[in-house]
């Protein structure tokens, strides 16, 4: 009986899942879209909802309904809203394991549909922008239009380094210095506050200090690639290995004299690091994740709480030479396979993202109810319930539409500073590694289990907080290697190797 | 054996039949549908290899492994290899089937041989009823395999399987044994005064009204779902979607032999263990004292004040916790500089975090579980207690020889309950206390933790997530079967079920 | 005799003791979050917890309250999943305690098996919710938010031994033979003696209902059905995930909530609770004890 009734419930999933029409879309069906994004819902969604459905039900016979992941366990029903065809446009973000959705065929490929119902949109984009999109040849995304860094760097206390007479932190040895300078003036000063680092996307697991090895190294991703291998940015396919090389051994030990210094807490494996050590001077320096947009936000905050400090924020990137924008996959947006109206999703998305009335409703509300121009043309909030891009739509910024709020002058600057340097690299403003997927299905069980010698002998090492590094070195070799290390290696590097051929990246 | 003796032995005086044309039918039967099962019968054949193959877009290499001819345990191979996730779940369902018809039909068969001995001590009723589950699922099996056919022919939309003669020989076969099997069965039953299921419902339909309710909650919320089990055995993707996705046998269970399997297993089932014990314990020393305390007043205020850190939530404990115990500034470190002694490093030494875990783990559940040892001890009728002050027993005594043995039945239950999950963990606790801190893993890793780090590192790893689970599962049912047998042996009153 | 009561004079001032000690114990770190949900988030960042609020501000409290609809609406909802939850799920779990406490039901001990099967084995979360959001087509209702925690296995296991405990078979025996069928026996025999039980199961499952976020999290497609405890825990999730975020891209992560605030929700999400316990506490401390009978 039970199984019987199972047979009936997998069956009845099947069908709805493969109900899907196929059929041409002749319009006269009003199509009721499901656009999928992130984070929490605005407290005006409705009136800016009826807003644009009043514009899309008359052109398209169409309307959108935004719902909102919330940033309750996004990532688990991010994934539901797949599997359950819960939408027909969604939000993809290389964050959000857009490359590995797209392989496994969650989203709809594009190309047609983009030549029928989004030519425009097909030229605002530019074949180039629309390559970095694609995934084994097909498009599966649609990339937001505004050109943004978000290189990592170090944000530090000017009005400290200014005082003590300290070195400007741009290597690791003035790193070094700067920290060692405030220490020593002032031995009940924090310093740092890091703590473990783990991102699921590419294997990057260990200690908040691996940060700082972009600072040293002009690798082609800011962590070196997954499995201890790496290649540097000026020759890509040039892979070589770093967790065997004396580099790796030299820098542990960096970690460790910094540690044994005092530089941040003994128990820092385990810190609950709340991020808010800095903006309230327990701390002098932040090396984990810092990109340009939150220096703003320190530098906002120390101006409204504590004007004597100053944040000044330098990027790794200034060091080595190696400085790209974001990749184009960032912030996208894709059709759902299980869409049952593909036409009319592209429509949609075309019009959101090639009209300027339109683009500015979805991103900023109703003018004159949420929003204002002040009189230099800076956007200026009227009504909390609608705030600056209320839906989370980052995916359809249009850097032609998209209305500049005063702190992003301060922004737009630094961007213009990064892009100049950008250009004189080797792939002149190309940002290679976020635009490759790997694909770990054969070697999934050697991946898990690196992973996990990762945690528990990498990150103590990068921490300094082991006895005796070369033994500790040696253990974390011998342990990553009987886990299978091999096995992703190969695996890795042949899939890199044709990435890199593919795009000529030599 | 003489029926002389028979009649002997048995108390009643009743004599089941053990001689009669339908038993041996209906063993006959049993041991042909058991043979017809043997993995070199073919059931399933491939009328059309090579444009089947065509259709399927197979390569050379795949097809290599391929077979003409697949007996009724095997077609999963044929799926695997093939890859043709599509036909997986149903071929899953009737390799299930097939494990219980083979199971039922021995069960069956051994119960026939040994009837008469059966017999003499009670009634044969348990070996009809393995019979009719046997043929039951038979039916069912000959059924699905047609089914199944029927379906992936329908999909390929050629002609590419056809059903082997053992298929309808099941089909007959089985359908044959129920109905002589059932036909004893009718006999034994009166000859036994014993009733079936609708006799059942017509003397008690206002307790099967009762479930309904019940039965319709876990159909929905647990039952069907659990088709969901299959998931372990196929490697998700999107474009196949979930029940088409390809079937991949056990490789999802291999991290189980990759990783320090046997360490994490005693880690998870010695802090389940301590909590259960210590806290089962502590539970009752404490409920036993709040309904010794005469001050209303106190034992209010104190049964709610250690009720409180239930609602204290992990993620805010995390950060008390690291409070207490971090290295230069945590309260325990101060305390110790003051009075002159060494900081301790916490969490850089792992032989301190078992306690601080369990302490933790007990200062959380004291108090909800102190109310279950309250309410029974509530439930205990005066009268014990004055007939015992009668006979001039003192506190202790009382306590001793009435409050502790009348909390034994529900103590039982909540650590039979318990032991069922004995290879799941408290992973919040674990990982809001400990984090990713790796230096402290060898003595605070669990199953949960490390299963939700394997998880979170590998997107779209549904099935290895469920993998994890079944393994647990399975764990825990051998476990609470085992006890729940023992204790059933011991006293019925005692078991779960 | 005397010995007795010296003995028992020393009895009744170590468990006073014992009491007192766990009592404290139990109720420090609920002060500390009280204090810390009233000190500035600066002062706690500084210098840490403390008992008592040392930089006194409200400042945390009128963070949560900055929309006073928006949490009085997730009081609402919070108060309607629990009444609803409770009331339903106790009278399905008693109903079904009572039946496999049935020593003439011959199924008793496959339905129990089957109740308790299910915590052991499951099919994970995606199928579950796969039920709930495509087959029954539930999503964004209030029905699949309190629906799924109707009934916890564990409760109707407890609620068997209540019932074997409180209702002697030789009862149910003499009632059927006056002629009371099930029905009448369930709720004029079982039901008026089962009190303690009752109150037990209901604050058990009425505190699984007030706790939880999970399902709102899965189901809701507004923040109209959402639950009061999702509500917070979803304000202190986007702090993190908003910080994360800008991480990966330009997001403005300016006035999010701070430490003191998440203190200060978690004395909003208990409180109400924590008032409401002791009304249900009597049922488990009024009965017969032995101090109270020796008087």
């Amino acid at each position: 009986m039970k199984k019987l009734l199972s047979i009936v419930l997998a069956l009845v999933l099947c069908l709805s899942m493969l109900s899907a029409a196929s059929a041409a879309d002749d319009m006269t069906e009003e199509a009721n879209l499901v656009f999928y994004v992130m984070g929490d819902a605005p407290k005006d969604e409705v009136a800016v909802e009826d807003a644009i459905n009043a514009i899309l039900k008359e052109k398209f016979n169409t309307t959108i309904d935004f719902q909102f992941s919330t940033w309750t366990d996004f990532n688990l029903k991010y994934n539901n809203t797949l599997i359950s065809a819960g939408a027909d446009l969604i939000y993809v973000a290389n964050w959000e394991n857009y490359g590995l959705n797209a392989t496994s065929g969650a989203f709809l490929e594009m190309d047609d549909l983009l030549d029928t119902y989004g030519a425009e949109l097909k030229e605002l984009c530019g074949e180039n922008m629309l390559n970095m999109c694609r995934v084994n040849g097909e498009l599966y995304c649609i990339p937001n239009l505004w050109p943004e860094y978000v290189c990592l760097g170090i944000k530090y206390r000017e009005d400290l380094r200014a005082k003590y007479d300290l070195p400007y932190p741009t290597t690791l040895e003035n790193i070094e210095a700067y920290l060692k300078g405030i220490k020593e003036a002032d031995p009940a000063q924090g310093l740092l506050r890091p703590t473990n680092t783990e991102s699921a996307s590419s294997l990057i697991i260990g200690f908040d200090t691996a940060y700082l090895l972009a600072d040293k190294y002009p690798w082609v991703a800011p962590f070196g690639m997954p499995y201890g291998l790496t290649a540097n940015y000026d020759t890509p396919a040039d892979v070589y290995d770093y967790w065997f090389s004396d580099d790796f051994v030299e820098d542990c030990k960096m970690f460790k004299s910094w540690a044994d210094q005092g530089f941040w807490s003994k128990s820092a494996l385990s810190d609950t690091n709340d991020n808010e050590a800095y903006d309230n001077g327990l701390a002098v320096a932040e090396i984990a994740g810092m990109n340009p947009n939150k220096q703003i936000t320190s530098a906002n905050n120390f101006a409204k709480e504590h004007p004597e400090w100053e944040s000044a924020y330098l990027t790794y990137g200034e060091t080595t030479g190696v400085i790209y924008p974001g990749h184009a996959t960032q912030n996208g947006t894709a059709i759902l396979r299980t869409s049952k109206y593909p036409e009319r999703c592209m429509m949609v998305l075309n019009y959101i993202m090639t009209d300027e009335t339109m683009n500015r409703l979805v991103q900023c509300g109703i003018e004159g109810k949420h929003y204002e121009l002040d009189e230099n043309g800076f956007y200026v909030n009227l009504d909390d319930s609608f705030p600056y891009e209320g839906f989370n739509t980052w995916n359809l910024r249009v850097n032609d539409f998209k209305l500049k709020q005063a702190t992003d002058v301060t922004l737009q600057a630094m961007f213009d500073k990064y892009a100049e340097l950008g250009n004189k690299t080797k792939w002149p403003n190309v940002n290679i590694w976020d635009g490759f997927t790997e694909d770990y299905t054969d070697y999934t069980a050697e991946r898990a289990a690196v992973g996990n010698v990762m945690r528990q002998y990498l990150a103590p090492l990068q921490a300094g907080l082991v006895s005796d590094v070369d033994a500790a070195v040696a253990e974390f070799r011998t342990k990553v290697t009987d886990a299978g290390l091999e096995a992703c290696r190969e695996g890795f590097q042949e899939q890199w190797a044709d990435y890199c051929a593919e795009y000529n990246y030599q | 054996m003489s029926v002389a003796v028979m009649r002997q032995n048995n108390p009643i005086g009743r004599r089941s039949v053990t001689e009669h044309r339908n038993i041996y039918l209906a063993a006959g039967a049993a041991i042909l549908l058991l043979l017809l099962m043997i993995p070199v019968i073919p059931w399933i054949h491939l009328t059309n290899p090579d444009a089947l193959f065509d259709v399927m877009k197979l390569k050379a290499s795949a097809i290599k492994k391929l077979q003409a001819s697949y007996p009724v345990f095997t077609f999963l191979a044929f799926v695997q290899d093939s890859k043709q996730g599509i036909l997986g779940l149903w071929s899953f369902i009737l390799l299930l089937i097939a494990a219980a018809t083979a199971v039922f039909h021995a069960w069956g068969i051994i119960l026939f041989f040994s009837r008469k001995k059966i017999a003499a001590k009670k009634s044969l009723l348990g070996m009809y009823s393995r019979f009719q589950c046997g043929m039951l699922f038979s039916f069912l099996l000959a059924a699905g395999t047609l089914g199944l056919i029927f379906f992936a022919n329908h999909h390929y939309g050629m002609q590419g399987f056809h059903a082997g003669f053992p298929v309808y020989v099941t089909l007959a076969l089985s359908a044959a044994g129920y109905l002589s099997s059932k036909a004893m069965e009718r006999k034994e039953r009166i000859l036994w005064h014993e009733h079936g299921f609708i006799e059942e419902v017509r003397r008690n339909w206002i307790l099967f009204l009762f479930l309904v309710p019940c039965f319709v909650f876990f159909m929905i919320n647990n039952y069907l779902p659990m088709v969901g089990i299959y998931f372990a055995f196929t490697q998700f993707n999107f474009r196949d979607s979930l029940f088409a996705s390809p079937y991949v046998g056990f490789k999802n269970f291999e991290f189980l032999l990759h990783s320090e399997i046997l360490h994490l297993t005693t880690n998870t089932i010695l802090y389940n263990l301590v909590f259960i014990v210590a806290g089962n314990i502590l539970q009752i020393f404490f409920a036993v004292l709040i309904s010794q305390v005469a001050n209303k007043y106190l034992k209010k205020v104190s049964q709610t004040m250690i009720f409180m850190p239930y609602f204290v939530s992990y993620v805010i404990l995390r950060v008390l916790v690291f409070n207490m115990f971090e290295y230069d500034v945590g309260l325990i470190n101060h305390f110790l500089t003051s009075i002159g002694r060494p900081k301790l490093d916490f969490y850089n030494t792992p032989s301190y975090w078992p306690w601080i875990i369990t302490l933790f783990y007990l200062w959380k559940n004291i108090g909800y579980g102190m109310v279950v040892y309250l309410a029974t001890i509530t439930g205990i009728s005066s009268e014990y207690y004055e007939a015992a002050e009668i006979d001039g027993a003192n506190i202790y005594q009382q306590i001793r020889y009435i409050t502790v043995p009348l909390l034994k039945p529900t103590f039982i239950i909540l650590l039979l309950y318990a032991l069922g999950g004995i290879m799941k963990g408290q992973f919040e606790l674990f990982y809001q206390l400990v984090g990713n801190n790796g230096t402290l893993f060898s003595t605070t890793d669990i199953f949960d933790t490390y299963v939700y780090r394997i998880t979170t590192t590998q997107p779209l790893s549904m099935g290895l997530g469920t993998a994890a689970g079944l393994f647990q599962s399975l764990f825990g049912f051998i476990v609470i079967m085992l006890t729940n047998f023992f204790i059933k042996r011991k006293n019925p009153e005692y078991a779960l079920f | 005799m005397k010995i007795k009561d010296r003995s028992q004079a020393g009895f009744s001032v170590i468990k006073g003791v014992l009491l007192t000690i766990l009592s404290v114990l139990c109720v420090l770190p609920f002060v500390v979050i009280v204090s810390g949900s009233f000190t500035s988030n600066q002062e706690i960042i500084r210098n840490g917890f403390s008992l008592l609020p040392r930089d006194f501000t409200v400042e945390a409290y009128k963070t949560i309250f900055r929309t006073p609809e928006d949490i009085l609406q997730a009081y609402k909802m919070n108060a309607y999943y629990t009444g609803i939850g409770t009331a339903l799920g106790l009278i399905i779990i008693t109903l079904t305690a009572y039946v496999i406490s049935r020593k003439e039901f011959k199924y008793r001990n496959t339905v129990s098996f089957l109740i308790y099967f299910t915590t052991i084995f499951g099919g994970g979360m995606i199928p579950w919710y796969l039920m709930y959001a495509n087959v029954l087509n539930l999503r964004g209702t209030t029905l699949a938010i309190w629906f799924p925690a109707l009934i916890t296995p564990f409760l109707v296991i407890l609620m068997r031994t209540f019932i074997v405990g409180a209702v002697p078979d030789a009862v149910v025996e003499s009632a059927k033979i006056d002629g009371a069928n099930h029905w009448r026996i369930f709720w004029q025999i079982v039901l008026p003696v089962l009190g303690p039980g009752l109150a037990t199961v209901g604050l058990f499952q009425a505190l699984g209902y007030w706790n939880d976020w999970y399902r709102s999290s899965m189901f809701s497609t507004s923040s109209r059905t959402w639950s009061l405890q999702f509500y917070l825990y979803d304000l202190v999730n986007s702090t993190q995930a908003m910080r994360q975020m800008a991480q990966y891209a330009n997001v403005n992560t300016a006035d999010l909530p701070t430490q003191s605030v998440k203190l200060a929700m978690s004395v909003v999400a208990t409180g109400p609770i924590l008032i409401l316990y002791p009304f249900v506490q009597r049922y488990f401390v009024s009965g017969i004890t032995v101090g109270a009978v020796k008087g």
